[in-house]
């Protein structure tokens, strides 16, 4: 009930159905599409997303294995220049024998130019004998040694090679280039078994800044090494960072266990790859900006946002059009009932092709309004039937009273030989009768009447011998005019009656006929005793029946007439207490069918 | 159909604003894309001066990762005004976007800078500035600072009485004036030991020259302050050179490879060392942040740390002593 109401309040702030349908879809439409596609992209997202991390920690772990096996080749040169007897005997026998000395600097020069990424490459010995690259260079005099950790930490070392990560290499004077040292202690095997010298290999950058090259994804990815310390081994920023003009979260990276991280918020966030090595202890670590990766969904997403557009477009078009198709027929059912809510059925006939609700609503309708209006018709007809039949009863009545009284009259007359009244009352009573029987018409023309009127005065006259006398005087022109049957009659009968039955001398009844303005005029004129004003003003009631003649009244003879020929016309009646009455009856001069 | 209207007219209005969204967020991008254009006027350029060296290649580095190409143009010799004034005014025909300059005269320049300013090129300061503040920013060091902290650790190393000798490099100029004002400063009590201050105009001969005669003039000369790199040098040599080195204490400011191997050798007891790629990589950062209209630093104080020998192996020194290139120049 509440939800109706809600309902109902909804639909009630719009003016019309069509606005209803239309905001409804719009808003169901709208609603889905925004719905959709925020899911759609939030998926796009997550999937993009996840994906390129793992696509990123398959290239960082590839990378990852790739330094690894660059170091493993630097070992391996480490380990065969270590345990080479040439390198034994310069650096730790009692005498430098030349040519041990110039095959190690062949071997070195070898390796130096067979690759690029080796800056230096050398042996050291505690007792400070020393054969640097190609052995031309001049060494760095006032380098403590002790203060390097590749030097250092390679003495200590019980075994192995060992890794120094980026560092600046002072021992060339005049070149203090930044570097990654991969040392190794050499044992004096003659002599005390300990390490007493240091070979070493400087790595410069050119091999490794190319694996991390080849590793970055999207244009503002990178990728960068860190050691077990957390010290940057190579970032392609080194520089700036090293400057403080950049930052790398390295915290997070080293006390991560995840293989991915996020740091930072929305777009400004990078997405940390990480990949451990357990042979360098080095963090191979590949950033890529959350923003790059969320380009690709973006252009994604920009096509379902254009998708949704035009769908919401089509939509809402869409729906205008459906809400118009919808409420037109129902425009049009309103707009026809109306017309026959104000009695016009001459457009009832909606024409409505769907087959919907709407369509059988329509059609129901036609059919109730074709119902109607043959109903009303009908009725229409049945009245008039009636009134005819009604009018027929009347006519074909003559009233026994007055039957009854004629013949009383005749027999009165019989007896007392009065043989030629007998005649003409007799004559009078069979016209009247012939009359009233043998014409089935409604209308007649005035002259039937006035016939008819003669026959009847002549029997009143004769009843009231010296009290009537009456005069006809229509004129010929209307003679032939058509009027309702039982109109003259009546109200003769009603001036008899009422006017000059109550007079005490003979009375005078004239009936006149003649053309006014067009029209035909009868007028009965009688010098009775006349009526005053109130009489006069209920003359027309429904009530004054006059028994005497069939029932039919003033009333009725002037709802006939008003009836038949409009309200212009019917009768009219002047009237002076004690002086006589005028009733006059104006029909139309002109009619259809005039006889 | 009023309604349909209000709807259509809802539609129409929505369509107008993504548009002119769309218009300016294309335009924006528009801007920020264009490659700007820089023009960088150091001092000098020298092969043997790291301070410079660092600086261009901070300005370089900067300049390749925002999207901005920057030409170099210096004399050769630190204190040459004129031929400085020469390539400004030729960096001033180039009408690029702005210029970025390390006055060498703190009031000869300032005509040359009005009339880029006039034509809408926006000068930086990086190092130095002039009399006139016509620069739309300024990264330098804190000169002051520099100086004091020198002073500072300068006086950790001497007895009271002991005599002082300041070699700056140009009289007048805005460093010079700064770091002897804060090396002063930094001395405290013991700044009434200065016994002189002499100028080398930037040259690596005059004042190791200088230097040779103040040791003559004051036998009992227990240190020499150098201003920046080359009278430090300067000086340091000639300690170097008379075997002076455990008598008279030599602290400067700058770096180079030369002045790390006089460290590392013992002449030099001290030198502060500005942060010179990070000034030159600030000062074209902010330069372009305020080309794109973006917020920007209107005074940039790049720093400057104290390198003994106790601390110029550790990696904080390494760092800054030695410039790690990764610039890819193509």
């Amino acid at each position: 009930m509440k939800k109706k109401n809600l309902s109902a309040r909804f639909i009630g702030k719009f003016s019309s159905i069509q606005s209803v349908i239309f905001a409804t879809v719009a808003v169901l439409v709208l609603s889905a599409v925004v719905i959709v596609t925020g899911v759609s992209m939030r998926f796009t997202n997550n999937s993009i997303f996840e994906n390129s991390s793992e696509y990123t920690h398959t290239i960082i772990q590839q990378m990852n294995q790739n330094i690894d096996s660059y170091i493993d080749y630097m070992e391996n040169i480490a380990y065969l220049i270590s345990s080479n007897e040439d390198v034994q005997d310069y650096l730790f026998a009692d005498e430098i024998d030349n040519e041990g000395r110039y095959r190690i600097l062949n071997q070195f020069q070898t390796i130096l130019d067979s690759r690029s990424d080796i800056r230096n490459v050398g042996i050291i010995s505690k007792n400070g004998r020393m054969l640097i690259n190609d052995g031309s260079k001049s060494v760095n005099q006032d380098l403590d040694l002790n203060t390097q950790e590749w030097y250092a930490k390679a003495l200590k070392s019980p075994n192995g090679p060992m890794l120094t990560s980026s560092h600046v290499q002072h021992i060339i004077s005049g070149e203090r280039p930044w570097v990654i040292t991969l040392s190794r202690g050499i044992r004096d095997r003659s002599g005390s078994g300990q390490k007493e010298g240091v070979f070493f290999i400087d790595l410069n950058y050119s091999a490794i800044s190319e694996l991390c090259d080849q590793s970055t994804v999207g244009t503002k990815g990178y990728a960068f090494i860190l050691d077990a310390k957390g010290n940057i081994v190579y970032h392609p920023q080194q520089q700036q960072l090293y400057n403080e003009l950049q930052t790398e979260n390295i915290s997070l990276i080293m006390d991560t266990d995840e293989d991915t991280v996020l740091t930072g918020t929305g777009n400004n966030g990078k997405l940390y790859s990480i990949s451990r090595s357990d042979k360098t202890g080095w963090t191979v670590v590949d950033c890529t900006s959350v923003r790059e990766l969320l380009s690709k969904s973006r252009q994604a997403q920009s096509v379902y946002v254009l998708t949704a557009i035009v769908l919401v477009i089509v939509a809402l078009l869409f729906s205008r059009f459906m809400a118009r198709s919808i409420t037109l027929p129902i425009q049009k059912l309103r707009d026809s009932m109306k017309k026959v809510q104000e009695g016009d059925f001459s457009v009832s006939d909606v024409v409505v092709d769907s087959k919907n609700e709407i369509g059988s609503l329509t059609k129901s309708f036609d059919v109730m309004t074709h119902r109607i209006q043959e109903l009303m018709e009908q009725n229409v007809h049945e009245q008039e039937e009636k009134r005819k039949s009604e009018l027929k009863a009347l006519q074909s009545q003559i009233n026994p009273h007055f039957l009854y009284n004629t013949l009383d009259s005749i027999i009165w007359m019989a007896e007392g030989k009065k043989n030629e009244e007998v005649v003409l009352m007799t004559a009078s009573l069979a016209r009247l009768l012939r009359q009233s029987i043998s014409n089935e018409d409604e209308v007649v023309p005035i002259a039937n009447e006035v016939e008819y009127a003669r026959g009847y005065l002549t029997i009143q006259k004769m009843r009231y011998k010296d009290k009537l006398e009456f005069q006809i005087d229509v004129d010929s022109s209307i003679l032939y005019i058509p009027l309702i049957k039982l109109v003259l009659q009546p109200i003769i009968e009603n001036a008899i009656y009422h006017g000059l039955k109550y007079k005490e001398s003979k009375g005078l009844l004239i009936v006149k006929g003649f053309m006014r303005n067009g029209n035909a005029v009868l007028q009965v004129i009688d010098d009775g005793v006349g009526m005053d004003e109130e009489t006069l003003a209920h003359i027309y009631d429904k009530h004054k029946v006059n028994y005497h003649s069939n029932g039919v009244g003033v009333y009725n003879v002037q709802k006939r007439l008003k009836l038949y020929y409009g309200d212009d016309y019917g009768i009219t009646y002047e009237s002076e207490k004690g002086k006589g009455t005028t009733a006059t009856i104006t029909i139309p001069g002109r009619q259809e069918g005039q006889l | 159909m009023k309604k349909q209207k209000k709807w259509l007219s809802i539609l129409l209005v929505v369509c107008l604003v993504a548009g002119i969204g769309g218009g300016v967020w294309y335009r924006q991008k528009k801007i920020e894309e264009r490659k700007l254009s820089l023009i960088y006027i150091p001092k000098v350029v020298d092969k043997t001066n790291d301070f410079w060296k660092s600086l261009i290649l901070g300005s370089k580095m900067a300049a390749q990762e925002y999207n901005a190409a920057i030409e170099v143009k210096a004399p050769s010799e630190e204190n040459d005004v004129e031929r400085q004034n020469e390539l400004l005014r030729e960096a001033i025909e180039e009408n690029p976007d702005a210029i970025l300059f390390s006055p060498s005269s703190f009031t000869e320049s300032n005509a040359l800078l009005e009339e880029a300013k006039k034509k809408g090129i926006r000068i930086s300061f990086i190092d130095s500035y002039t009399e006139e503040p016509v620069q739309d920013l300024t990264v330098a060091t804190d000169n002051l600072e520099a100086g004091e902290r020198l002073g500072r650790f300068a006086a950790s190393l001497l007895e009271p009485d002991d005599q002082i000798a300041i070699v700056a490099h140009v009289k007048g100029v805005s460093t010079a004036v700064e770091r002897e004002e804060g090396f002063r400063k930094g001395l405290g009590d013991l700044a009434d030991n200065i016994v002189e201050v002499v100028y080398c105009d930037s040259q690596y001969e005059k004042s190791r020259k200088l230097t040779l005669e103040l040791m003559d003039k004051y036998p009992n000369l227990k240190m020499v302050a150098g201003m920046n790199e080359y009278s430090s040098v300067g000086a340091a040599r000639a300690v170097k050179s008379a075997g002076a080195k455990d008598r008279i204490q030599v602290v400067g400011i700058d770096s180079s490879q030369e002045a790390v191997q006089l460290m590392e050798n013992g002449v030099f007891k001290g030198l502060v060392v500005q942060k010179a790629f990070k000034m030159g990589y600030m000062g074209v950062k902010e330069t372009v942040l305020m080309l794109r209209g973006k917020s920007y630093e209107k005074n940039v104080n790049s720093g400057c740390e104290l390198v003994t020998p106790e601390n110029m192996y550790t990696s904080e020194i390494e760092k800054l002593l030695f410039p790690f290139n990764t610039l890819k120049l193509s």
